[in-house]
C-alpha cells in the first residue's frame, strides 16, 4: 500500500504538468487542427492534413516532443514532470475503456487470427534475434534482452527480462533506445505507406499491430491513420493485436530465460523463476480490465456498441468513445515528453544493427504476411 | 545483476528510477489504477446519459 500512499501524497504535484498536457491538446483540438483542416496551401484547401495526415494524435506526440528536446532543453522541469509521469496511466484507462469497440464474437474472431499471426511473429522474431545475437558474437544478456524487446512489447518487455538474463542497465537503455527510436520513425511513416497502399483500416491495424515494437506508437499510428474510434476502425483492430502481444510477454520471458540459463556454462548464485511465478509478477493487469468491457459491453450494459449494419450505438457509447479520444490524446503528449533525442544517441553499433535489421524485417514481413491474407482477416 | 532497474523505468533510453516514469510503485501498481480510473470515467459517462 505504500506505493498507493505515495500515488495520492504526489498527485497534488501533477497538476502542473497535467494541466500543461490538457491545455496542449485542447489548442490542438480546437484550434490547430480546424485551422490545418481549412489552410490553404499550394491552392489545396486542407493540404496539410490530406498530406502530411497530421492529426491532433500526431501533433500531441509532436508537441510532446518539443517540450522536452526543445522548449526544456532536453528535460522535463521539475514542476511538470510528475504530470508528465501519469501518461501511461491515461494511455491504458484509454485501452481499458476501448473494450467498448468490442463484442465477445468480434473478439473471438479477430482473436483466433490475432493468436496466429502474433504467435508466429514473436517465435520467428526471438529465434532471429538469437541467432543474429550469436552471429555478431553480442553478449548474452543483451541477446537476451533484445530478443523480447524486438519480439514482444518494447519497452515492457524489455524491462521484464533484464532481470531474468542478469542484464546490465546499459543493456536495458540500449534495448529501449534501439526499438524505440525504431518505432518513432514507423509511428510517422506508417499512416502514409498505409494510405498509399489505400489499406484497409482492418488490414491497416493488422499490420501495424504486428510489425511496431511498443504499445504507445502502434495507438499513435492507428489513430493517425485514421482518428474514429468506433468498431472495425484501425485502433479497434490494432489494439486487439497489440493486446495479444502485450498477453505473451510472460511466455516470452520465460522462453528467454530458459534460453539464457540453458547456455550458461556457469552458474553464478542466479535463481531461475518458474512460468507460474513470471505470469503472477509480469502480467498486465489492466488486460483483465479490457476483457471485462468487453463482456459488460457484450452483455448491452451500455447500450447499442453500433456496429456496421446493426442499430446505432448509444449515447452512453458514443460520449465514451468522444472521452476515450481524449484521454488517448492527453496520454500521447505525455508520452512525446518522455522521446529524449539524446537518449535515442545512445543507440548504437552492434545493437543497433541487429535491432534495425530485426525491426525492419519484421515491420516488412508483417505488411506482406498481411497483404497475403487480407482475404481471411475477419471484419468486425 | 540492475537492481536500479524498476519496473516502470520505461523512459526512452533511460533505466533508472530518476525517469521512471510513472507514479505508481510499479507498473502492476499502474494497472490497477488505470481499472479504477476507468471505472470511474465510465460511472460518469453512465450517470450522465442517464434518463
Amino acid at each position: 500500500m505504500d506505493g498507493d500512499v505515495g500515488f495520492f501524497r504526489k498527485l497534488p504535484s501533477a497538476l502542473p504538468g497535467l494541466a500543461l498536457i490538457i491545455i496542449t491538446m485542447v489548442v490542438i483540438r480546437n484550434w490547430i487542427e480546424p485551422w490545418m483542416t481549412n489552410a490553404v496551401v499550394f491552392g489545396l484547401k486542407g493540404w496539410l492534413v490530406k498530406v502530411t495526415h497530421l492529426n491532433y494524435i500526431l501533433l500531441g506526440i509532436i508537441c510532446g516532443m518539443l517540450y522536452r528536446n526543445i522548449l526544456f532543453g532536453g528535460k522535463i522541469p521539475e514542476i511538470f514532470s510528475d504530470g508528465f509521469k501519469l501518461s501511461r496511466l491515461m494511455i491504458k484507462t484509454g485501452i481499458i475503456m476501448l473494450g467498448s469497440l468490442y463484442t465477445v464474437s468480434a473478439i473471438v474472431k479477430l482473436g483466433a487470427m490475432a493468436i496466429f499471426l502474433i504467435g508466429g511473429f514473436v517465435i520467428l522474431t526471438i529465434i532471429m534475434v538469437l541467432w543474429l545475437g550469436k552471429l555478431f558474437g553480442l553478449d548474452r544478456s543483451m541477446t537476451g534482452v533484445l530478443a523480447n524487446a524486438l519480439s514482444v512489447c518494447g519497452v515492457s518487455a524489455a524491462v521484464a527480462t533484464s532481470p531474468a538474463v542478469e542484464a546490465k542497465a546499459s543493456h536495458v537503455a540500449y534495448a529501449i533506445a534501439t526499438i524505440l527510436g525504431f518505432g518513432i520513425l514507423t509511428m510517422f511513416i506508417s499512416p502514409f505507406i498505409g494510405h498509399a497502399l489505400e489499406l484497409t483500416d482492418m488490414q491497416y491495424g493488422a499490420w501495424i499491430g504486428t510489425g511496431i515494437l511498443n504499445s504507445g506508437q502502434v495507438l499513435a499510428a492507428a489513430l493517425a491513420f485514421n482518428p474514429n474510434v468506433a468498431p472495425g476502425t484501425a485502433v479497434s483492430v490494432a489494439e486487439i493485436w497489440n493486446i495479444m502481444r502485450v498477453i505473451s510477454i510472460p511466455f516470452a520471458v520465460f522462453a528467454v530465460t530458459i534460453w539464457y540459463w540453458a547456455g550458461k556454462t556457469e552458474v553464478e548464485g542466479g535463481k531461475k523463476k518458474g512460468l507460474g511465478t513470471l505470469l503472477v509478477e509480469k502480467f498486465p493487469v489492466f488486460v483483465i480490465g479490457f476483457m471485462v468491457m468487453v463482456i459488460i459491453t457484450s452483455m448491452g450494459a451500455f447500450g447499442d456498441v453500433g456496429i456496421k449494419g446493426g442499430p446505432p450505438a448509444s449515447e452512453t457509447i458514443k460520449l465514451l468513445r468522444l472521452w476515450m479520444t481524449w484521454i488517448f490524446g492527453f496520454g500521447l503528449v505525455g508520452l512525446g515528453g518522455y522521446i529524449d533525442f539524446k537518449e535515442l544517441a545512445k543507440a548504437g553499433g552492434t545493437p543497433l544493427k541487429l535491432g534495425l535489421i530485426v525491426g525492419i524485417t519484421k515491420y516488412v514481413l508483417a505488411l506482406i504476411v498481411v497483404l497475403l491474407i487480407k482475404d481471411y482477416l475477419v471484419a468486425i | 545483476m540492475n537492481s536500479e532497474i524498476k519496473a516502470g523505468s520505461e523512459t526512452i533510453g533511460a533505466a533508472g528510477e530518476k525517469s521512471k516514469m510513472t507514479l505508481f510503485k510499479d507498473d502492476r501498481a499502474e494497472d490497477i489504477g488505470a481499472i479504477i480510473l476507468s471505472i470511474l470515467v465510465i460511472a460518469a459517462a453512465v450517470v450522465m446519459t442517464m434518463k
